[in-house]
């Protein structure tokens, strides 16, 4: 198979799931370059080009607060899950889990099938 | 660090201005953290170089200021396979017939080829491109802008969401030869046979009792060769009646009549056909200037002749190869 499609599969599929890890990693306020450490820390490697650009959605979209504020010595903007971002965190980790147990059931179907 | 503001001031070009600030900001304490980090583990301050490989992992600042930008289309997704549709049938059907009309009159057409050559071929061929890329450019450019203000209305009417599959066209046979053409044709050169043998079997042909038309002798060649020619179209039409299928062996058989009828065409154009028309209260001389403007035209339409005569066998060659791709097995 081509390394170029099954790269391309793959920042698919992390896409929509970088947001879910986004909001989750913001339940504790964070600025944008802590965020970034945080998530690369658990194994998801986000650059700085998607992560910024996406806090700005989820910010006009009202799943994030945000305020700049000085800390050592600069000033930095703080994110924050809103009150609305935290219900629909709670919906999208439902549809995760609903989604991985999906697929584990489809998974191990074919497995009896194959047997 | 200057190399930084530069980097960043490359980024705000390209912003909208009432975001720019924000953006910028952010982006500043990013790459200013990034860089103390680094700082902080080597304990000593980073070289340049080191700042500009910071800065060159970030990625082009055009690209760094489109991801915070609207994503935008001028045609989007949707209608871009008709717009690139619509381009190749106005590229095969207007622009490459342009040119080969072009190229036709040129090779074959010695008043036109000394018209455009008068100074210098090289100035024929700019001027020629010049007009060709004019055209080109014109045609692009409208259908460009009415794509473009389709995208926007489909935006606003949502017409892709007004469809009804049952006015979906129907399931296309390319093999299938309609029995409703085949009857035309095997009825018109039926007609044809008939009005050529009756009227046009002699050089010398009659319209009423007054109009006498003389042909050049070599009329004869002309005569039977569309004669036999028509009564093999007609055989050809009644057979594809029985079995209205494309084969190979029938889509060869029209290759060799179209393009036998496209060079018998040509050839009459060239033929100074006409020999003398005796028109009734029509001096001598004007029928002589008659017969003249007649051959001359003919002799003119030649490139278009030899134009038509390319396309029949362009559309037959297609189909042979069509059908061959068809009947070749599918490789694993």
């Amino acid at each position: 198979m081509n390394p170029d499609s099954f790269e391309n599969l793959r920042l698919e599929l992390r896409r929509g799931c970088l947001v879910l890890a986004v909001l989750a990693a913001l339940r504790r306020e964070q600025y944008g370059y802590t965020l970034r450490k945080t998530l690369a820390e658990h194994g998801l490697e986000i650059d700085e080009g998607t992560l910024y650009p996406l806090l700005r959605r989820l910010e006009s979209q009202g799943l994030l607060a945000s305020e700049w504020r000085e800390e050592d010595k600069r000033k930095k903007r703080f994110y924050l899950l809103s009150a609305g971002g935290a219900e629909v965190l709670d919906q999208l980790l439902a549809e995760w889990r609903g989604i991985d147990s999906s697929i584990h059931q489809v998974l191990k179907e074919q497995d009896h099938g194959t047997d | 660090m200057e190399l930084i503001e530069r980097y960043l001031q490359a980024v705000g070009f390209w912003l909208p201005r009432q975001q720019k600030h924000d953006i910028i900001a952010e982006l500043s304490a990013d790459i200013h953290a990034q860089i103390e980090e680094r700082e902080a583990g080597l304990g000593r301050k980073l070289t340049e170089a080191e700042v500009e490989t910071v800065l060159k992992q970030r990625g082009h600042p055009l690209l760094v200021a489109n991801r915070f930008l609207p994503q935008e289309h001028l045609i989007g997704p949707g209608l871009f396979p008709v717009y690139r549709f619509v381009l190749k049938i106005v590229a095969l059907c207007y622009l490459i017939p342009w040119l080969l009309v072009w190229g036709g009159l040129m090779t074959f057409s010695p008043v036109y080829r000394a018209q455009q050559t008068s100074s210098s071929w090289f100035a024929a061929i700019a001027s020629m491109w010049g007009s060709f890329f004019g055209t080109a450019f014109v045609v692009v450019g409208v259908l460009t802008i009415a794509f473009a203000v389709l995208e926007r209305m489909q935006n606003r009417l949502h017409f892709f969401d007004r469809w009804n599959p049952s006015k979906l066209p129907p399931v296309r046979k390319p093999n299938l030869i309609p029995r409703g053409s085949s009857s035309v044709e095997l009825a018109v050169n039926l007609l044809f046979i008939v009005w050529w043998a009756a009227y046009l079997h002699s050089p010398l042909v009659r319209i009423g009792s007054t109009v006498e038309i003389s042909l050049n002798p070599q009329w004869i060649w002309f005569f039977w060769s569309y004669l036999l020619l028509a009564l093999a179209n007609a055989a050809f039409a009644a057979a594809n009646l029985m079995h209205p299928f494309w084969t190979p062996s029938r889509a060869a058989f029209r290759l060799l009549s179209d393009a036998l009828g496209a060079a018998l065409f040509c050839w009459l154009l060239k033929a100074t056909i006409l020999a003398g028309i005796a028109i009734p209260n029509v001096a001598s001389d004007k029928a002589a200037a008659i017969t003249h403007a007649v051959n001359y035209w003919m002799a003119t339409l030649f490139p278009a002749g030899i134009v038509v005569g390319l396309v029949l066998v362009a559309i037959n060659v297609y189909r042979i190869v069509r059908l061959q791709s068809e009947t070749e097995p599918v490789s694993a």
